[in-house]
């Protein structure tokens, strides 16, 4: 079976121009929304807060017979001029829910104990060797989130300038395209999972978007390096012959390497610590999306755009397309 | 066999003493793993400060934080600066850093004061103790002893406090805040270091009156920081007229080099008015730690598992290689970490597992285009040959490519991402080297052993497809 796949073209661009546009639908709507107010629900690493999580020492006696109540928990973050606090319940390994987790503003060391203080009289004695506490004050969380936007667009740059060197500025140009679909995917994705379950970016969710950029422009380099070579090798062939050949003979590396990292990545998922859980998520994301781009974004971009200026007499042969 | 035996040896030999590194050099573990409390210390803005902060203004500002955070009694904390107005505290095994937070907000306290009449018997005591109780604090330390640290920490409180109460504050009280300047200096004379202090006017004057009240006398001035006593030196006799007139003094007294310097750099720490605040409280519970460090282990494991069945299902022979060479990949990377002292955190733990995807990426690469030039009819050892040869630029482009990405977060980034970007690109790195030399060494190997040079063992279905498509070309 062969894959052409610069005769439905047209359909892979709508496709993922569809879903671009409903990730920046999204975007907008969480912009609107009172509550996030940014295209992404942003986590306490670059709006500021604590994070509080306790758990309780189950192995005191009668520390843990009555269940939390969550409306206890909220009550006293209330009495202590938290009430817009976002509180859950945490369900241990044996799925009793001994744990709370507290989103706040950014507590100071005396507001904190006395939130714990207050907490433990109310509802138990909490175990310190099952903490968590992620404290980070506003200005350094715009300091977070500017750099990590500036790593993005300092590694964008260096791998166009990479790129353009060791192909053209063409392959280069189209390459980013292909990670800005990517990306944008990806965080329309985050987007939409930020307003309908909550779940916020973090440091974390720029580093995914990075790694996703090395691993996007790397499965386009793949396709691109078949494409220069067989037009090299036959030059005869039309462009967009070049690029459906290269596209097939390079298919079963892209499936297989995607499966592989996929493979590692839905273990990261299922079974890896809490705090890789969005990480990997957004990895699993964008790489799927990177592997497909590759092949169905960047190559009939490229190829569209190479066949453009030859004149007509050299592309009847493209008729279908 | 001539080409690849020492190549063989080579890897074999690296491996053992990859080995070797792993089984002796321990991978420190980021406190997200082993539980601990990670504290980021911005200096902050003063009206009276008009200037921007600069290194030494940082270096100065930790010694007072040093001075601080020992005075906790935390074992083996990590104080380091960053950048230009941060410093990061690591605290291990702390579960809550209710008393580091409330010990390092606030500006240093540096205050010269008068040793009060008749003291000089009991301060000579407690000077002695103090020493005791200080190098018995730093055995404990290494003994991890929770419970006896603390204790000995009250004692030296307690002898701190002693020593304090020996001392009075002259009138006006000659603060921090009249200190221009502190450096140490190599004297004239020997091969000692001296510590050379200046104040401004208001403080010469202070400071003149001061020695003059003591010179001679055998007193000493009690110089504190924060309350503990970091320097006692005496005035000459010849003083006692004027004072020390001037607004310059230098303290004597047999100092290295380092002492000399450490001495200076707590006395700017202490001068500097300014305070600082805690902007980043990363706290993890031991036994949280250790939970996530076993899941994610177990997941990277899991993962990897997976990983090394496909490629033997798919590639047969050389999925047995490529797993080899992975497995060697993963030795080799995991020394490499602790070659570098690398601390492993739970990011940096995902960036090894997905580097194990850029590995088996190369792997990829060249067996396909190995089973590729079988189909185009070539012979096996024309095939492999040439898998490895045209794999290669797709190898290193995309490898480059990741490396630029994690160039951008090193740099640019904070702690955790750090340690995600380096594993990746020290990963991906040997991942080229594992790839390249040991797949390749095996499958050359492989090939010569005439009961494994079956097509079949590379590229399965490989008549079939033949048939199908007719003879190609």
């Amino acid at each position: 079976m062969k894959l052409s796949i610069n005769k439905s073209r047209g359909l892979w661009w709508g496709i993922s121009s569809a879903v671009i546009i409903v990730g920046l639908i999204s975007m907008i709507i969480s912009w609107q929304n009172p509550q996030i107010q940014a295209p992404l629900r942003p986590g306490l690493d670059f709006i500021g807060g604590t994070r509080l999580q306790l758990v309780r020492d189950c192995n005191k006696p009668g520390n843990c017979d009555k269940p939390i109540d969550i409306n206890i928990v909220r009550q006293v973050a209330q009495e202590q001029g938290l009430a817009d606090s976002s509180i859950q319940l945490l369900a241990d390994e044996k799925g009793q829910e001994n744990g709370v987790s507290i989103r706040s503003k950014t507590l100071a060391v005396d507001e904190r104990t006395k939130l714990e203080a207050a907490l433990a009289e109310k509802i138990g004695v909490f175990d310190p060797q099952k903490n968590q506490n992620d404290t980070v004050g506003p200005t350094l969380g715009k300091e977070l989130f500017t750099s990590g936007l500036l790593a993005l667009v300092i590694s964008f740059i260096g791998i166009t300038l990479y790129m353009a060197v060791r192909f053209q500025w063409d392959y280069a140009l189209f390459a980013i395209v292909a990670l800005f679909h990517d990306i944008l995917i990806t965080t329309g994705f985050f987007s939409i999972i930020g307003l309908l379950f909550g779940v916020e970016v973090d440091s974390l969710f720029i580093v995914a978007l990075l790694t996703i950029t090395g691993f996007s422009v790397n499965d386009t380099v793949v396709i691109y390096d078949r494409i220069r070579e067989n037009t090299q090798k036959n030059p005869n062939l039309s462009f967009y012959d070049s690029v459906d050949n290269a596209v097939n003979e390079t298919l079963t590396r892209s499936i297989n390497t995607t499966l592989t990292v996929l493979l590692t990545l839905g273990a990261i998922f299922l079974f890896g610590g809490s705090t890789l859980h969005n990480f990997a998520l957004a990895l699993i994301v964008g790489f799927a999306m990177g592997a497909y781009s590759s092949i169905f974004i960047a190559s009939t971009l490229l190829a569209w755009w190479r066949s453009r200026g030859i004149n007509v007499s050299r592309t009847t042969t493209e008729t279908t397309v | 066999m001539q080409r690849e035996r020492p190549i063989l040896v080579l890897i074999i030999v690296v491996v053992i003493a990859a080995i070797a590194a792993i089984a002796t050099i321990p991978v420190p573990l980021g406190l997200d793993l082993r539980g601990g409390s990670q504290l980021t210390i911005a200096l902050q803005k003063t009206p009276e400060l008009q200037r921007d902060f600069n290194e030494q203004d940082l270096e100065a500002v930790k010694k007072v934080v040093e001075g601080r955070i020992n005075g906790l009694g935390v074992s083996e904390p990590i104080i380091q600066t960053i950048g230009k107005d941060k410093i990061l505290v690591q605290l291990p095994g702390v579960n809550d850093p209710k008393q580091a937070e409330r010990v390092l907000g606030g500006v240093a306290q540096l205050e010269f004061k008068k040793q009060k009449q008749n003291t000089e018997t009991p301060l000579q005591a407690l000077y002695a103790s103090r020493a005791q109780l200080k190098a018995k604090q730093a055995e404990l330390r290494n003994s991890k002893d929770e419970g006896e640290i603390a204790k000995n920490q009250e004692a030296i409180q307690k002898n701190n406090q002693a020593i304090a109460e020996l001392f009075e504050s002259s009138n006006p009280p000659l603060s921090g805040k009249f200190l221009t300047d502190a450096g140490a200096n190599p004297t004239q004379t020997s091969k000692t270091w001296e510590v050379g202090i200046r104040f401004d006017q208001k403080g010469g004057e202070l400071f003149a009156e001061l020695s003059k009240n003591l010179a001679g006398t055998g007193r000493s001035i009690g110089i504190f920081l924060d309350n503990e006593l970091i320097s006692a030196p005496t005035v000459g006799l010849e003083y006692a007229a004027a004072g020390i007139a001037g607004g310059g003094a230098s303290i004597t007294g047999g100092f290295t080099a380092q002492g000399a310097n450490e001495l200076a750099v707590q006395l700017r720490g202490g001068s500097l008015p300014v305070p600082v605040q805690i902007v980043e409280n990363r706290t993890v519970g031991a036994t949280l730690g250790k939970d996530s460090i076993q899941s994610s282990i177990y997941a990277g494991l899991g993962g990897l598992s997976l990983v090394l069945i496909f490629m033997v299902f798919y590639y047969r022979l050389p999925g047995v290689i490529a797993d080899i060479s992975l497995i060697i990949y993963a030795i080799l990377s995991w020394a490499s970490f602790a070659l570098l002292g690398i601390t492993l955190t739970l990011p940096g733990i995902a960036g090894f597992i997905l580097s194990i995807g850029m590995a088996v990426d190369a792997n990829v690469l060249i067996f396909e285009r190995t089973r590729e030039e079988l189909r185009a009819g070539k012979s096996l050892y024309r095939s492999v040959e040439s898998g490895f040869y045209r794999a290669f630029s797709s190898i290193l482009d995309s490898n480059v490519t990741t490396w630029i990405a994690c160039a951008a977060l090193f740099w640019l980034g904070s702690g955790l991402v750090k340690g995600f970007a380096l594993t990746l690109a020290l990963g991906v790195a040997v991942s080229m080297f594992t790839a390249i030399t040991c797949s390749r060494t095996f499958m050359f190997l492989a090939i010569k052993i005439n009961s494994l040079k079956k097509v079949e063992y590379f590229c399965p279905n490989l008549l079939k497809t033949t048939d199908k498509s007719g003879v190609p070309q």
